[in-house]
């Protein structure tokens, strides 16, 4: 492998890494913006300038890859390249190019949104001069839509390139493309083609500076304010992992977190706006029961006494509903209850995207039906007609949430039986036709395991605070379980739901949070279906 | 002063001389006949032996560019023929467009050859309306005599030749820009590594080369690279066609060996200063060049090294004469729009920089100059083309050398004539 000197430092690298490649895994920094390691290397910021022995001029670290050298051509007879980060002639030229970068920029950090998270703020501190030499008129342009979710600062862009890029590369739109020429150029996206793909809310993320901004995000909060919490996306079965930003009870937006296993380094707009859905909701944080017209609440010991009893006396004829949208402790608990008979809501499939880049929304935009399946050992259950044949009187049904609408099938379903029992987050169809409602929290409360489509079990955190008096889901189980059986364990911690259902299944077997990881864990087709 | 008999525009004179008919009837396509009898790489070694340089700007050694073809490569080559001329005070090649093209298309016809190339392109400045269309007609009738298209001259050997229009881009004169431009792309000049002879246009080997250079071809291979070498020095060698324009009596194109003294051309060949004034600057190889000053250019051999020596270079050699009357200050804010206008606007320093320099020296011009403004002018420079060491090459830092052509001229500028920028100052800002 060919060795590196970099800085004094030797490292071995992979025949081709570039040398920016070679530092950032190295801990080395060295400044760059039109990089970016899913796109195409240009070269044009020139912020990545780097001395490189035997050169006669400053390098773009991005574009210079490192080779074996033949043994007489090495340098100090060892090493194939040897490189300086830090010498005069280098922070000399980051002043000289910060300076280019910030002569139109407006200055205008105190009311940038990407204050806080700027690469040229930052570099500016860090590698910038102070003041500005530059007496001339600046470069002065209004902001434009590029899409419909989009928007442009011109006069904060550094013109890197990579949201271009992004859309060739990427996304495969192409929408994006620099108009005009030299000190004129600006950003712009085709007259009939604005910027509206599915994958259009990463150039926001992906925009080193803050030109390209969500108008979701735009001047809600500073993000130093808000909490970051890694999290998985749960609007379909890909699983992408993400950050979840938060004040309080609030969520303010979401970002994709790399994982080149699942899904790079983006996300697609399905899921990164799909928490607002959760906003609007009438969130359930009280148990209650349905007397006739109206709702009453009660407490959760009542409310959980009354579920087991109406159960125990339908002498197995309760059903248990199973939801792709719940984790694999909260399903793997409903099926521990109701061994024999419990299926799920019929699936509703939705459009599979595939972009050009391999990057892909799942048809089934429900999270977790992998690990249902895993964990739920009858999978494709008829359920209408089980109900039917076992002539079952009761349902215990988690809610899909939101996401589900009833069908007629269904309504007539639910109005034939004695009782129905629902976990869930939100008044939706299913639960206005409840008996006994047992608040569970919300997707973004929620804590546990998904196993996206590819058999990748991963770990969902929770990003919000629990509303009320709703308790997480698989703890409601486990009360019910306990109330129905008195010799069954009450699980105090979900690590312990984890640990049974790793003995009851074996593909799950020795999990924990910890060997899980914020990257998730293949489970090698270890596990069913 | 002995005369040099002209060897590529000998004819330019004549009655059709852009006929394929005529140039027949003086020896043309015999070199094209004799190659295609030959091992390619031998053709490669003459043109290598004989020292010929890319007469685009760079002056690049031609043979070595040929020789980074790889001999491997599955995929096909490609030669291009740079007819996008460009450079201000350069009009060379739109004369042997114009009044040799069989002499070019034989030039790239051979060349393509050498490198193994099967369709090869002209990519000529979209301005060049007329010199496109005695292309196509000169093309038509090559391929109507059997020396272009499948089997030229019952050789086996086949070739295309298609032309491209640029659409008015200076940058698409640089080589990964025009190739750029070539596969419908924006014309950014492309990082290297890798180069263009390994992965050019479409990916796959390509040759770039200029009118000029592929118009010299024919003759090294009808004398020999020994011949050629004998004109002028050694280590750049050949016929040059010197643009001269300015404060002239007689701006044209004049065909000189490499190394005529500057003198020459311009008080012999263009009849010396017109109106009978003094000369003060010169321009010796394009705007991009830094200018010489009287003193210098009366002293300059107008070869590779010698312009080197002087912190110039021959680039194009676009000769722009700068008389008594020119207002340096002006003549340097006028470099700086072009350059400002011409930019790609891909790297930070020439996109943002250009501009500064335009904005600052209009400022100068309409008497808000401020005495910092030229020791600034010096810094940007420095900073868009980087210090000029020609012992160690150029400091460049940007992708292509845009960024250098637009430093060297406007730094020479205020480096040789810092007097006519002071007097731009407001008189109370001067510190005397």
């Amino acid at each position: 492998m060919p060795l590196l000197k970099i800085d004094g430092r030797e490292i071995e690298v992979t025949r081709g890494t570039s040398v920016l490649q070679a530092a950032l895994a190295n801990d080395i920094e060295i400044p760059y913006y039109c990089y970016h390691p899913a796109l195409e290397v240009v070269g044009s910021c020139r912020m990545c300038l780097v001395e490189v022995e035997g050169m006669p001029k400053l390098q773009v670290s991005c574009n210079t890859f490192v080779g074996d050298l033949p043994a007489e051509r090495k340098v100090d007879s060892k090493y194939d390249m040897v490189v300086n980060t830090q010498n005069d002639l280098v922070i000399q030229e980051r002043k000289n190019m910060l300076e280019f970068l910030l002569l139109n920029h407006p200055l205008d950090c105190s009311v940038c949104d990407q204050a806080g998270e700027c690469y040229l703020q930052d570099y500016s501190f860090k590698y910038g001069n102070a003041h500005s030499r530059f007496e001339e008129e600046k470069r002065v342009r209004p902001n434009e839509y590029l899409g419909s979710q989009i928007v442009i600062n011109h006069n904060r862009c550094i013109l890197c390139s990579r949201c271009v890029r992004f859309t060739q590369e990427i996304s495969g739109t192409s929408e994006l493309y620099v108009e005009a020429r030299g000190y004129d150029s600006k950003i712009a996206a085709l007259e009939d083609r604005p910027l509206d793909n599915l994958l259009a809310g990463n150039v926001a993320d992906i925009c080193p500076v803050g030109a390209l901004l969500s108008t979701d995000y735009i001047h809600k909060s500073r993000i130093w304010n808000l909490k970051k919490q890694p999290s998985i996306c749960q609007d379909c079965s890909v699983g992408c992992n993400i950050d979840v930003f938060s004040q309080r009870d609030r969520v303010f937006r979401l970002t994709p977190r790399e994982n080149q296993d699942v899904n790079g380094y983006f996300m697609c707009d399905v899921g990164r706006y799909g928490f607002h859905r959760f906003e609007e909701i009438e969130r359930l944080t009280q148990p209650m029961v349905q007397k006739g017209e109206t709702w009453e609440a009660i407490e959760w010991e009542e409310a959980i006494q009354k579920a087991a009893d109406l159960m125990e006396k339908s002498n197995g004829k309760t059903a248990g509903v199973t939801s792709p949208y719940h984790t694999n402790e909260t399903n793997f608990l409903l099926g521990q209850i109701f061994k024999d008979v419990w299926g799920s809501m019929p699936q509703i499939l939705d459009e599979e995207i595939t972009f050009p880049s391999g990057f892909r929304i799942s048809a089934d935009r429900s999270p977790n039906r992998k690990g249902m399946n895993d964990i739920c050992e009858i999978i494709e259950l008829d359920l209408d007609s089980e109900i039917s044949s076992k002539a079952i009187n009761g349902l215990y049904i988690l809610d899909d949430g939101v996401d589900r609408e009833l069908d007629d099938t269904w309504k007539k379903i639910l109005e034939k039986m004695d009782f129905v029992i629902v976990q869930s987050y939100a008044m939706t169809d299913l639960t206005k036709l409840a008996h006994i409602v047992l608040p569970g929290l919300a997707p973004l409360e929620r804590e546990g395991t998904m196993t996206n489509d590819r058999g990748r079990i991963q770990w969902l955190r929770p990003s919000l605070p629990v509303t009320g008096e709703s308790k997480p889901d698989w703890k409601i189980l486990s009360w019910i379980r306990k109330a129905m059986n008195k010799d069954e364990q009450d699980f105090t911690e979900i690590n312990e739901v984890m640990k049974e259902m790793g003995e009851v299944f074996p593909a799950y077997k020795g999990l924990s949070f910890f060997r899980i990881g914020p990257h998730g864990l293949s489970l090698n087709g270890k596990a069913s279906g | 002063m002995k005369s040099f008999k002209p060897i590529l525009t000998e004819h330019i004179h004549q009655k059709d001389c852009h006929t394929l008919s005529f140039y027949k009837s003086v020896g043309g396509y015999s070199a094209l006949e004799k190659v295609l009898k030959m091992n390619p790489e031998n053709v490669i070694q003459e043109v290598k032996e004989s020292n010929l340089r890319g007469r685009g700007g760079a002056g690049f050694s031609t043979g070595v560019k040929w020789g980074f073809i790889p001999k491997d490569s599955p995929k096909p080559t490609y030669l291009i023929n740079n007819a996008d001329e460009s450079e201000p005070g350069t009009f060379k090649d739109r004369l042997l467009m114009n009044k040799a093209p069989h002499q070019m298309l034989e030039g790239m016809i051979i060349s393509a050859y050498a490198i193994g190339c099967h369709k090869s392109f002209i990519y000529i400045r979209g301005e060049f309306y007329k010199e496109y269309k005695m292309l196509e007609t000169a093309i038509a009738e090559a391929v109507g005599n059997n020396i272009l298209g499948k089997n030229i001259l019952g050789s086996n050997y086949d070739l295309d030749v298609v032309i491209h229009r640029g659409a008015g881009a200076y940058i698409c004169g640089e080589e990964t820009g025009l190739i750029e431009s070539l596969e419908g792309k924006r014309g950014w000049p492309r990082t290297k590594p890798p180069f263009p002879a390994i992965e050019g246009y479409l990916q796959c080997p390509t040759i770039v080369n200029n009118v000029e250079t592929l118009s010299c071809i024919p003759h090294i291979m009808n004398y020999g690279a020994d011949w050629f070498k004998s004109i002028g020095p050694e280590k750049g060698p050949g016929p040059r066609l010197f643009c001269i324009s300015g404060c002239v009596n007689n701006p044209g194109v004049y065909e000189e060996p490499m190394g005529v003294s500057l003198k020459e051309l311009i008080f012999e060949r263009a009849g010396g200063i017109r109106n009978g004034k003094q000369l003060k600057a010169v321009f010796p190889g394009g705007s991009s060049s830094a200018i010489l000053t009287a003193d210098e250019a009366l002293d300059v051999k107008m070869d590779f090294e010698d312009l080197v020596a002087k912190k110039s270079m021959l680039g194009s050699a676009g000769v722009i004469v700068m008389d008594e009357t020119v207002d340096m200050v002006q003549a340097c804010l006028n470099i700086a729009r072009f350059y400002a206008h011409e930019s790609c606007g891909q790297c930070t320093p020439c996109r943002e920089g250009t501009a500064w320099l335009e904005k600052m020296l209009t400022r100068l011009v309409n008497g808000g100059g401020k005495p910092q403004d030229i020791d600034m002018l010096f810094e940007i420079t420095d900073n868009i083309g980087g210090l000029i060491d020609f012992s160690k090459g150029s400091f460049g830092k940007t992708i292509c050398p845009f960024g250098e052509a637009v430093a060297w001229p406007v730094r020479s500028f205020v480096e040789k004539f810092k007097d006519e920028f002071l007097k731009y100052l407001p008189q109370e800002t001067v510190v005397a």
